[in-house]
């Protein structure tokens, strides 16, 4: 903090997948409404350390920067959020930048979030629509369905509610908030219902919904304000009726 | 545990949180039957424990009254093995299990209450366990046989509680047994789709949250019978007394 017109702000580097992870700290030109992504921009433009030593660019995920695209979550002041909407100004000071600490890391702050995709296509989180011939317009949603529908349709697959849950990790193989709010979300959909006993059996298995140990901080590190514990009680509730069904009708 | 997933995504070139084994394993009962158990049969026996012991409040002879009672109840030791010792063991023995694999995380960066209720739950049930094998052991496993002189049962808890350091780890063993049953209601309801909007969850919250006032209330007036009965009317354990 040498004077009010630069932010310090330290990141946590890695070359690699394999290599140590290292400090670097960076003096940043101030300017106001700046956020996290803009200081990462201004190293990217002079890439040279707070002691002067000149460095690389730093490596990190981005895209849509308003918070839509998912890309760019990280560890903010130790925190699991989203860098566009980080403003520097709301920030305590020094920054720490860090990458997610549940996902392979495979350069400076980008991580390998695939398993989410993989655990997508683990529950079937689609609507069954493909076929050999039109099959014509579906079923209609109510009003009232489209407003339960449309908070769980905005998931940006950020995975921060993952990065919090003191469930997800190694040893659970805990699938996490964002895959089972998405199976309430297929299940609701009309069409999407189709595959709703495959979803539900699907998280029965081991790394299923009975990992999560409600700490709730999914709903709350959520950058979407998505609904994510009321999704893994109402989610919990159809897997039970369908381990019943299995285990008194089959 | 369930094996590594069969199929790794393609970009995935390190380890990392494996997929879900969708559909594979066991432990979705295993952890359903650990949630049940904590409800019934455990929890609605630590209600019944309470309320038994609380007859303590209606003096000596009361309490000695309710023990024989319970003694006397039909195929005792099957009520105990099935309805007590063996689902208390499957639930704290899978309990440990999910207390090693999760990774709690409460502090500056993630401070929010559930997080720490989420905690807690995992200390109090460890309390609650090592509480549970002293109180066991003290007072079914050693010292005068209850089972068969129920009338020698105030006195023994009685003589018990001239160690100040028994009463104190009373005290916190009732606390940590109603914490952890009170909020394993809530999280019950929570978990079993039961009570599901924010909204219901946050009142039923102040339910389980009275719950649990007045089942540490239950154990301290309890307690306080115990340690305010003068001597003079606590009866002497004698030989025809364990005839009885």
């Amino acid at each position: 903090m040498a004077n009010n017109n630069t932010v310090l702000i330290k990141v946590k580097r890695q070359k690699d997948p394999k290599s140590a992870p290292y400090w670097e700290e960076f003096d940043i030109p101030y300017r106001s409404g700046m956020n996290v992504i803009s200081a990462l921009m201004d190293v990217a433009l002079n890439p040279v350390t707070r002691t002067g030593q000149p460095t690389t660019a730093i490596a990190y995920d981005s895209n849509c920067l308003e918070e839509v695209c998912g890309s760019c979550a990280m560890l903010i002041n130790g925190r699991t959020r989203m860098a566009c909407s980080a403003l520097v100004d709301d920030l305590e000071k020094p920054i720490s930048i860090e990458p997610f600490t549940k996902f392979p890391v495979i350069r400076d702050l980008q991580v390998d979030r695939s398993v989410l995709f993989e655990n997508l296509k683990r529950v079937k989180a689609w609507v069954p629509v493909d076929g050999t011939y039109d099959l014509g317009s579906g079923p209609r949603l109510s009003p009232v369905e489209q407003e339960q529908a449309y908070p769980l349709s905005r998931c940006i697959s950020c995975c921060c509610c993952m990065e919090a849950c003191p469930q997800f990790n190694e040893q659970t193989g805990f699938v996490g908030a964002a895959t089972i709010s998405q199976v309430r979300l297929f299940n609701t959909h009309p069409t999407g219902k189709a595959l709703k006993t495959e979803r539900l059996r699907a998280l029965m298995g081991d790394g299923g919904i009975h990992e999560c140990g409600y700490a709730q901080n999914c709903v709350e590190v959520c950058p979407k304000e998505i609904p994510l514990t009321q999704s893994i009680a109402e989610v919990g509730g159809q897997v039970m009726l369908q381990a019943f069904r299995d285990l008194l009708r089959k | 545990m369930a094996s590594a997933a069969k199929v790794e995504p393609a970009s995935s070139t390190h380890a990392g949180v494996p997929p879900l084994r969708a559909g594979q394993g066991i432990h979705f009962w295993l952890r359903k039957l650990q949630s049940l158990t904590g409800i019934v049969p455990i929890g609605a026996f630590l209600l019944e424990h309470f309320i038994s012991n609380a007859y303590a409040t209606n003096g000596p002879h009361a309490y000695n009254e309710q023990v024989r009672f319970l003694t006397s109840l039909p195929f005792v030791p099957w009520l105990e093995t099935i309805g007590i010792f063996l689902p208390i063991l499957f639930h704290s023995l899978y309990g440990f299990y999910v207390w090693w694999r999760g990774d709690s995380n409460v502090g500056p960066s993630y401070p929010w209450l559930g997080n720490w209720m989420y905690t807690a739950q995992r200390w109090t049930g460890i309390v609650a366990f090592l509480y549970m094998g002293y109180h066991v052991y003290t007072m079914r496993f050693s010292g005068v046989h209850l089972m068969t002189n129920s009338a020698a049962a105030f006195t023994k808890v009685y003589e018990h509680f001239q160690n100040p350091l028994v009463v104190a780890f009373y005290f916190v063993g009732i606390i940590a047994a109603s914490w952890h049953f009170s909020y394993g209601v809530w999280l019950f309801a929570a978990k079993w789709g039961i009570i599901t909007g924010s909204n219901g969850q946050r009142k039923f919250g102040y339910v389980c949250a009275a719950l649990g006032v007045v089942l540490v209330a239950i154990g301290v007036v309890t307690m306080v019978a115990f340690l305010t009965t003068p001597a003079a009317q606590v009866p002497a354990v004698t030989e025809s007394l364990l005839m009885h």
